[in-house]
């Protein structure tokens, strides 16, 4: 394990070194140590099985340097890294890579600066810093007590899946540059995701728990809420296909933030023109009630992290405000290359993610942090379902894509779980999974929104690391297919 | 000078002697393996013919796998290697440290599992299906080494390619291109006594443009040439026979043609499709290939990428039954050339071609030695993972539609009425894959026997089984393409696969915008 002093000191020498090298004109040094564990389950009832089919952990720490250099007449800019390596022979091959890999890019403007001071303070788990190979490996059997308990005390003891993880991120960070940036930050964060089955009725159910701390991660009422939604959705009925009033609950909302909406809010994909709100900003993109924001310095969420990895604080970046959209998530390249009289993007937005967490092998690219969907005026989720008075109550959806590239918005998805019609105001009985496919557009979505909960749930989904803080929201006239065997 | 692949032959002796030792050291280890790899490579970016990126470097790491316990449990151990760490010495402290872990980790998920038996009695051990014992060196086979490639001769590749895409028509917004060559070499040793010492080339080349006319939504293309190869596949030894920059060109051609096209509307009824190799491609991987490793089939992957319609249970499941007309055959094949290929698979298992569906019955399905064992097939290595520090995890390798014997040309001709699907986009698929929905980059009308309009924004969606014992003609056309982005697994793995086909036809409604 490598300590935050020691990264600390490592990116501190590491400038010094290049700040002393003729061809160097800027530099930027960012170093990381990265612990990511997870705890695979798979219970299956009729097939033999693991229960936690296998702990693992993926380790390493390393430096990345950004580094710009006079070549002939102009600027070039290259990066390299180097991986369990923090000394000053460590930051000297990094350097080597960099100037061998550096490049002419007439859009590289110029290393951030710093701009404002971090809020963040001391907001990592040193109990999860510590944990030991037992203590991870027992996070993952919770969940399958809790389940196993909940599917056993209602007699389902037969055609049980459970499956799903338990994810802990440790990650340590520092990054000095020769702009004046000097930003360290530690990070824990606890996830467990969970679905269970009752096969033979077909029916799934969706649990989940998001933590800093391991004081309020329960990766046992995630195991438990996934067994307890699959039994509620026992005996369901299927739907013809046609335009209906929909629900989404929090998963299928985050789902579609994550998939499509957050894809399309990047200044990545306006510089590529492929977003549909190419040209849009400053409109009218959605219901009037409609509020998204960006922001990576709420304390307690897992997306939150003190500084971004180029360096500068996280905070708040708005993006659609009484349904206009206002903003894009930024990092400093593209803010830089994309700003005009109108509009200056605040960079907040610039993380180097992989699979590992922050990682010093990468340069920053755009990521969200933690999404918030809000509303004006807010209601309750009776109110919510009052007012679609018939319709379906989503809780669940897969694959879920921008179908024909997103710059035309067009989504499709299935819903697989958690779901119910809705009937004279209530909800009823519960949708078969597997049966419905949803055709739309993201922007009719937007547009359609006709009502947003108050209460909110931070949600994430597979394979990404932001979190959506999720209310349900009301959709009116979304297409839906009956599919299915 | 930055370490390289040779790095391995110095390493090869410890790493073995090392396992060995350790095999009988660990008195609860029934079983462990250890991979260990270095791969080089070289990679350039550019988007609209200015330089973006440009990457010589390379990455190692290790994993290890370790079956021990009283309830005999897996544990996993992977990290990244750097330069200093690949001295024999070093490495050895590292290697011994990673499998103590490994080792911990499995013994004390055994001991858990030995306490939930009592509420959970589908618990078992881990077993893991007999193999051949393998020891083998297998060099990287290339015409041009990617490792002679100098950096700045894939940059300028990259370069011209993206400013001759953006300089073809004033409708171009935004025009880029990827290009990265690579060798990896990756040793497997396992306390079994394999010693597979494997290296592979890859090299891969990306466009990704959009282009816009008037008001309307901007048309984006994405697509790749690639192959398990050296740099002779930029140069046209690539399954378009044709080099980077004209596949380029024509990718951008089809772009500024569908950005003036027509919106296709979705249909209520199906209709008659004819789909072409590339579409065919994205076709067999979601609703063949993925459907049929056996994971998913054993229901390990539920809560991510979902079970397959193909399997209920070992009572109730698909195998032997017919799912397509008798014109539909299936392969999975790693030792023909194509992004899924490999001599061994991460389990030291050797790669074997398998028939999965033969004239329209299902036959089998991929397997690793756990999965395997479970259903009691023999294993037909299939496992593999996207670095050594990762899990293996069963992927499809070079999986297709096999080949018939009808000339395409007269497979559309016969179509009175009907479309043509050319070239797959994205896919949607559902829970158990037994439904889809997967976009085409372009759309066809056919009309009597010709293709009389292009329709953007459109694709075809269907029930799996329906559409396999639909199809009423096979082409004798087959392609095999790269699929270069196949994602699984927690923390997710994307994964190199190939997949391919002939032209088919069948039924589906058609879907739009």
């Amino acid at each position: 394990m490598i300590t935050i002093d020691e990264l600390r000191a490592s990116v501190h020498e590491a400038l010094h070194y290049l700040k002393g090298r003729k061809e160097v004109i800027d530099a930027e040094v960012f170093a990381s140590w990265n612990d990511l564990i997870t705890i695979r389950i798979n219970y299956t009832s009729d097939i033999p099985s693991n229960g936690v089919q296998e702990p693992k952990s993926l380790q390493s720490y390393g430096l990345g340097v950004l580094a710009l250099f006079k070549r002939g007449g102009r600027r070039e800019v290259g990066f390299g890294s180097v991986t369990n390596d923090l000394s000053i022979g460590g930051v000297s091959e990094a350097l080597t890579k960099a100037k061998r890999n550096m490049v002419f890019d007439p859009d590289f403007k110029s290393l951030p600066d710093t701009i404002t001071i971090p809020t963040l303070q001391r907001y990592h788990d040193n109990r999860v810093m510590e944990m030991s190979d037992q203590d991870t490996v027992d996070l993952g059997w919770k969940v399958l007590k809790g389940s196993l308990e909940t599917f056993n005390n209602g007699g389902y003891k037969k055609t049980i899946i459970i499956g799903g993880d338990v994810t802990i991120l440790k990650e340590r960070v520092a990054i000095k540059s020769t702009r004046g940036v000097d930003g360290f930050d530690e990070t824990t964060s606890l996830s467990a995701n969970i679905t269970a089955m009752i096969e033979k009725e077909k029916v799934k159910g969706t649990g989940w728990s998001l933590s800093t701390h391991l004081d309020s991660f329960h990766p046992e009422e995630a195991g438990r809420e996934a067994a307890e939604s699959a039994i509620r959705t026992i005996g369901g009925r299927r739907i013809k296909s046609g335009k209906y009033p929909v629900v989404f609950g929090n998963q299928p909302l985050a789902d579609l933030a994550t998939n499509v909406l957050l894809p399309s809010l990047s200044l990545a994909s306006v510089n590529a023109s492929n977003t549909p709100f190419l040209g849009k900003l400053g409109q009218k993109i959605s219901s009037p009630n409609l509020h998204i924001y960006d922001d990576g310095s709420m304390k307690g969420e897992i997306g939150s992290t003190r500084i971004t990895c180029e360096g500068l604080p996280t905070g708040r970046t708005d993006l659609v405000a009484n349904g206009t959209l206002v903003g894009f998530l930024a990092n400093s390249y593209f803010g830089e290359k994309l700003k005009n009289s109108l509009y200056h993007p605040l960079p907040r937005s610039g993380f180097r993610y992989t699979s590992m967490g922050r990682d010093y092998k990468v340069k920053a690219g755009i990521s969200p942090t933690n999404v918030m969907i809000e509303g004006s005026i807010e209601t309750t989720r009776d109110e919510l379902i009052k007012q679609i008075k018939n319709g379906l109550y989503v809780g669940r959806i897969w694959y879920t894509y921008p179908i024909n590239g997103l710059a035309i918005g067009d989504v499709t998805s299935t819903i697989i779980a958690d779901s119910f019609l809705i009937r004279d105001g209530k909800i009823a009985t519960p949708l078969t999974p597997n049966t419905i496919r949803i055709n739309t557009n993201i922007k009719e979505v937007l547009q359609n929104i006709i009502g947003i909960t108050q209460e909110k749930r931070s949600t994430s989904v597979w394979g990404s690391k932001v979190v959506v803080i999720a209310p349900e929201i009301a959709v009116s006239e979304v297409q839906l297919e009956s599919i299915g065997l | 000078m930055k370490p390289n692949s040779k790095i391995i032959d110095t390493l090869k002796s410890t790493v073995s002697e090392i396992v060995q030792k350790q095999a009988k050291s660990l008195r609860e280890s029934s079983y462990f393996d250890l991979r260990l790899g270095i791969g080089e490579f070289k990679s350039a970016r550019s988007e609209n013919g200015t330089s973006k990126e440009a990457l010589d470097d390379y990455e190692a790491s290790f994993g290890i796998r370790v079956i021990a316990g009283e309830i005999s449990s897996w544990g996993f151990y992977g990290q990244s290697l750097g330069r200093k760490d690949l001295k024999p010495g070093e490495l050895e402290r590292l290697l011994l440290s990673g499998i103590d872990t490994a080792y911990g980790r499995a013994k004390a998920n055994a001991k858990r599992k030995s306490e939930f038996k009592k509420i959970a009695n589908a618990l078992s051990e881990v077993r893991l299906a007999k193999i051949k014992v393998c020891q083998e060196t297998i060099p990287a086979e290339f015409e041009i080494d990617p490792r002679g490639i100098p950096l700045q001769k894939i940059l300028k590749t990259s370069m011209n390619a993206s400013k001759q895409m953006k300089a073809l028509d004033p409708s171009v917004q935004f025009a880029s291109t990827t290009i990265k060559t690579a060798i990896t070499r990756e040793l497997f040793c396992s306390s079994e006594g394999a010693v597979i010492d494997q290296s592979l080339p890859v090299t891969q080349g990306v466009v990704y443009l959009s282009a816009q006319q008037g008001e309307a939504s901007p048309e984006v293309g994405y697509d790749y040439v690639g192959d398990v190869r050296g740099w002779e596949v930029i140069e046209g030894k690539n399954c378009y026979n044709s080099n980077f920059l004209d596949f380029a060109l024509e990718r951008t051609r089809d772009t500024v043609d569908l950005a003036g096209a027509e919106f296709l509307k979705t249909t209520e009824e199906e209709v008659v499709v004819v789909t072409n190799p590339h579409y065919n491609t994205l076709l067999v991987h979601e609703i063949v290939g993925h459907p049929t490793e056996a994971d998913r089939v054993l229901k390990m992957e539920t809560a991510y990428a979902g079970r397959t319609w193909l399997f209920e249970s070992q009572e109730r499941n698909e195998i032997g039954k017919r799912i397509g007309s008798p014109l539909v055959n299936a392969f999975s094949d790693p030792t023909r050339r194509g992004y899924g290929y490999y001599t061994y698979d991460a389990e030291g298992t050797p790669a074997k071609a398998i028939t999965v569906i033969k004239n329209g019955v299902l036959k089998t399905f991929l397997n690793g030695r756990e999965t395997a064992a479970i259903l009691g097939h023999e294993p037909n290595g299939s496992m593999r993972a996207t670095a050594p520090s990762m899990v293996p995890l069963v992927r499809m390798t070079n999986t297709i539609f096999g080949p018939g014997r009808k000339n395409p040309k007269n497979i559309i001709k016969e179509v009175k009425d009907g479309y043509y699907i050319h070239n797959y986009r994205t896919p949607s698929i559902s829970e158990s894959r037994e439904h889809f929905r997967i976009s085409a980059q372009k759309v066809y009308k056919i009309e009597n026997g010709k293709l009389v309009k292009l329709y953007r924004g459109g694709g075809i969606m269907a029930n799996s089984k329906d559409f396999l014992m639909s199809v009423d003609a096979v082409g004798n056309d087959f392609k095999m393409f790269p699929i270069p982005t196949c994602g699984k697994g927690q923390p997710m793995q994307i994964m190199r696969v190939g997949n391919g086909g002939p032209t088919l036809r069948s039924k589906a409604r058609l879907t739009g915008c």
